[in-house]
């Protein structure tokens, strides 16, 4: 009787040790995480990159469906190339940053989740917020949970998870109210979307 | 004078063709950064840094290229007015 009690305190134990919350800060002290973006434009295509990623997002590791969170993008940490476009693209005809200073997206829905060992991909649905306007879309995304190895990344030697998420996908600029219907021999309405960004649940 | 003018326009395009090959030929906009890239070894996303580097581009050219031509059709033009001066 008491091995058999025993033998379930230790699986109870197992389970709620395996099924953890964590909530991962994508605000990253090492600078890696970014978010590029591609336009099409004549003489050559416009490739900025964006370095302030910031926001959490919780996840229940065994039931990654009903994770929630917000990833957020400081809008002046937008970068292209050419000095002109740059101040083109952050003023109030563009993207206007000092009205709109971050690029948001709030996750609603998690769906076609599909898993393998720590990795895995799913359609992510949720607000995203640009230049004021909020739409909803979905996403494809690809997710790479690293148990543990926190403690490789931290200077301070921290242990804890980490969470990579990976996607790609397009936005039209008209749906955001940018210059709609304008300039498009200019810079396409379509503009790609590329994130590579990492997540840190620190734990004590 | 109109000598020294036509060697500038000459110093001045071949100097711009040459800065423009010496710094990359970059075929597209002028460009005065940079992205390097850095791959984080942990959770291996690429990432990048943006370097302060002054890339000339077509538009360099065009600029350097088109102040010359204007510093040599100034010398025309000078030499005209100089002609009609010097014989009415």
């Amino acid at each position: 009787m008491k091995k058999t009690l025993l033998t379930l305190t230790a699986a109870a134990v197992a389970v709620s040790a395996h099924a953890e919350t964590l909530t991962f800060d994508f605000k990253d002290p090492k600078g890696v995480n970014n978010v590029s973006f591609l336009a099409d434009a004549p003489l050559e295509s416009i490739h900025g990159l964006a370095s302030g990623v910031s926001g959490t997002v919780t996840i229940d590791t065994d039931k990654p469906a009903e994770a929630k969170g917000k990833i957020v993008v400081a809008t002046e940490s937008l970068k292209v190339p050419n000095p002109t476009m740059q101040e083109h693209l952050l003023g109030k005809d563009w993207l206007n940053a000092k009205a709109h200073p971050e690029i948001t997206f709030e996750i609603k829905k998690i769906s076609d989740i599909e898993r393998e060992g720590n990795k895995g991909s799913a359609d992510v649905t949720g607000t995203f917020t640009l230049n004021g306007v909020s739409k909803e879309i979905t996403v494809e995304a690809k997710v790479t949970y690293l148990p543990g190895r926190l403690a490789e990344r931290s200077p301070t030697k921290t242990p804890g998870d980490l969470l990579v998420i990976r996607s790609e996908f397009s936005i039209k600029r008209s749906d955001f109210n940018i210059q709609p219907g304008k300039n498009l021999d200019k810079v396409s309405d379509e503009i790609e979307i590329e994130l590579a960004i990492a997540g840190a649940a620190p734990k004590s | 004078m109109i000598q020294a003018l036509r060697w500038l326009a000459a110093i001045c395009a071949v100097g711009v063709v040459l800065a423009w090959f010496a710094l990359g030929a970059h075929r597209g906009w002028t460009k005065t950064s940079v992205a390097i890239e850095k791959i984080d070894p942990v959770t291996e996303i690429v990432g990048y840094e943006m370097q302060s580097r002054f890339v000339p581009g077509v538009d360099f050219l065009v600029v350097g290229l088109g102040g010359s031509a204007g510093i040599f059709v100034l010398s025309l033009v000078l030499s005209k007015f100089l002609t009609k001066k010097n014989h009415p």
